[in-house]
């Protein structure tokens, strides 16, 4: 590989890690609180339709981001709903959310555009060249020549950890992870806080899904979310419930996928599946290799009900 | 081959009528369900079987449903859910349905079962096997022709049979016209997944690729898009389409299509159902029937040189006549005439 084939398989990286970088970001602060939203997924393709109908309706991709976030927070309410509101199991109840965002949108797509489907062509968001930062030589153009929902994940991660680690209301959020029943005792409201958690998760996740429909793909499939949810959720482990390290786990995630297009292409004769299994090699090999000595927030996955 | 010749003639007379809705004579109540692995707004593949469904509603008024199945242990149920219900016609369109097909065959010899592109026969359980390699064959002259390059690539979701077939002919046919013309091959593992495909693509365009032909089913719309992109970015690059007539779906960039007409072929089955003429062996359509075909876009006919339209032509009808016989893959076990 020369330079120019190095620059396009990190830009083509950094294109498939955004989404899981917006996703996986927000599920960080959800699992902190201690749920985790297995119905991300759900959300994602939730986001993906609502950013196409909101671009194509206002034909303003701007206006099809916001309807993706507000159609990404709708369908973690409804999980929320049950998993916090009624303490249903979270495992079960994130299931049937994907499930049934899966099937949701798919119902309202063909309502809408026919049943047999149409490409759309959706008016999509131009990259933004960030001025000297796209400069820059290797990584410049793949990190800094993005559309600006790329930019939104970079300022989250540090954002997202100084809120996490340095301000009482990220501490309120991890104790109600760890340690609930203390975190009541001090006062602090456990369900609201796991409530607003989740919902926030389930707007970046919407976010992620319009992304990948308004700012990646320009066009809606039915399933086009296709495995991003789960995949964000295994980033969040590899990134040790950290932002910072969230981030580079969602970009080494996608240059891992870039990877396998890259080398399928060039030609190389070896079984295709095993390509397509790098990325997971490569998750596995550094879940093993590293993050054997974090562990997950205590109270992740299990319901309040003790107020 | 290997069918009654009647089925044959039922079939082209279909194809002759088409969607006209013509009266039927025969008003016997058939009832049909579609089983599809994915959603049928993928504008190709299971669109086409959709489509199939509606018109042997209309053309047949029969009684129809359909049902998408998300997981292998949900392939089992629906067959037992459909065939309890005395469903006589079960279409279930995928190579991957053929085990399922199999165990619901034995358990309701009353209900018929036709699995697209399966490789397994029992006596109510009957494979429809598509010759699309013949169509992709001549999609496969088509783009080595247009290609300034020399290089052409394929985007498949996964290297199933059926695929497979698919984009070794479009290899032979692209040899055919030029020998040293380069072939990439990509398998994103999803056919839905419309972002890697688009991915899969953009790298195939980088590595010099400037005709794309895919075979996947939503995840086409990635395809497309990456096509349309690298117009916009000043490249010659065209894409052709698969499984059904997509030249609308993207007329801009898909100079033409590799297509099944599903539709016209599911009424054709039903209503050699009705003849009693399906059962204990594999059905085949290809371009004999005019099952499958390559049809230019008219809107891109232009790009196409006319003498690389007279040799698709001409190798359209030595494939119809058997003089030239594409390379295909075995669907159905110890199948005759394979290489």
């Amino acid at each position: 590989m020369n330079e120019i084939e190095i620059a396009l398989f990190l830009e083509s990286g950094v294109r498939l890690g955004i989404p899981l970088a917006l996703a996986a970001l927000g599920e960080t602060i959800t699992e902190r609180s201690g749920v985790i939203n297995i119905g991300l997924e759900g959300s994602i393709i939730a986001g993906a339709l609502g950013g196409a109908v909101g671009a194509l309706a206002f034909g303003d991709p701007a206006v099809g981001v916001m309807a993706g976030a507000l159609a990404g927070v709708a369908v973690a309410f409804v999980f929320a709903a049950f998993a916090i509101g009624l303490g249903t199991d979270q495992i079960i109840t994130g299931t049937a959310i994907t499930l049934g965002g899966l099937g949701l949108t798919g119902a309202v797509y063909q309502a809408r555009f026919g049943a047999t489907g149409t490409a759309l062509t959706l008016p999509t968001l131009p990259s933004a060249p960030v001025p000297l930062l796209s400069d820059i030589p290797w990584i410049g153009g793949a990190l800094f020549d993005q559309a600006p929902t790329a930019y939104v994940a970079y300022a989250l991660a540090p954002a997202l950890w100084y809120f996490l680690f340095r301000t009482a209301w990220g501490l309120e959020l991890r104790a109600v992870g760890e340690a609930p029943i203390a975190a009541h005792a001090a006062g602090v409201r456990v369900r609201r806080v796991r409530f607003l958690a989740t919902v926030f998760g389930g707007g970046l996740a919407g976010l992620a899904g319009a992304h990948l429909a308004l700012a990646h793909a320009g066009t809606f499939a039915e399933g086009m979310s296709a495995g991003r949810g789960f995949i964000a959720i295994a980033v969040v482990v590899l990134g040790r419930w950290n932002p910072l390290l969230v981030l580079c786990a969602a970009l080494f995630f996608g240059a891992a996928s870039a990877l396998q297009f890259f080398l399928q292409a060039f030609g190389f004769d070896a079984p295709y599946q095993l390509f397509l299994a790098l990325p997971y090699v490569l998750t596995l090999a550094a879940l093993a290799g590293w993050v054997g000595r974090s562990r997950a927030p205590a109270a992740l996955a299990l319901p309040w009900r003790s107020e | 081959m290997n069918r009654p010749s009647r089925f044959l003639s039922i079939l082209a007379s279909v194809v002759a009528v088409g969607c006209s809705g013509g009266d039927s004579e025969v008003d016997v109540a058939l009832r049909a369900a579609l089983l599809t692995s994915g959603p049928v707004s993928d504008a190709g593949w299971y669109a086409g079987a959709y489509d199939g469904l509606k018109l042997i509603e209309s053309f047949l008024g029969a009684q129809v449903s359909h049902q998408q199945t998300r997981t292998p242990a949900e392939f089992d149920e629906a067959f037992l859910a459909y065939a309890a219900d005395g469903y006589d016609l079960i279409f279930a369109h995928g190579f991957e349905y053929q085990d399922a097909a199999i165990r619901a065959g034995e358990l309701f010899p009353n209900t018929t079962i036709i699995v697209s592109g399966g490789g397994r026969v029992a006596a109510n359980v009957v494979p429809l096997i598509f010759r699309l390699e013949e169509g992709s064959y001549l999609a496969g002259m088509a783009a080595a022709g247009l290609s300034r390059t020399g290089i052409v690539g394929m985007v498949g979701g996964v290297a199933i049979p059926p695929a497979q077939g698919t984009f070794r002919a479009f290899e032979a046919g692209a040899r055919a016209i030029d020998p040293e013309v380069r072939v990439l091959e990509t398998f994103t593992g999803d056919w839905n997944d419309v972002a890697a495909a688009k991915e899969a693509t953009v790298a195939q365009i980088n590595r010099g690729a400037d005709v794309i032909i895919h075979n996947v089913d939503a995840a086409s719309f990635g395809v497309f898009q990456a096509v349309r992109e690298s117009v916009a970015a000043g490249r010659t690059t065209w894409a052709l389409g698969m499984n059904s007539d997509q030249n609308d779906v993207a007329p801009d960039v898909i100079v033409g299509s590799a297509v099944i007409r599903i539709p016209e072929a599911f009424v054709a089955v039903a209503l050699a159902w009705q003849e009693g003429d399906v059962g204990g062996e594999a059905i085949y359509a290809g371009s004999n029937q005019q099952v499958v075909d390559f049809v230019i876009n008219p809107a891109l006919a232009h790009v196409v040189p006319l003498d690389l339209l007279e040799r698709i032509d001409l190798s359209r009808t030595q494939i119809r006549s058997g003089e030239l016989v594409v390379p295909r893959v075995a669907f159905v076990e110890g199948e005759v005439g394979v290489r």
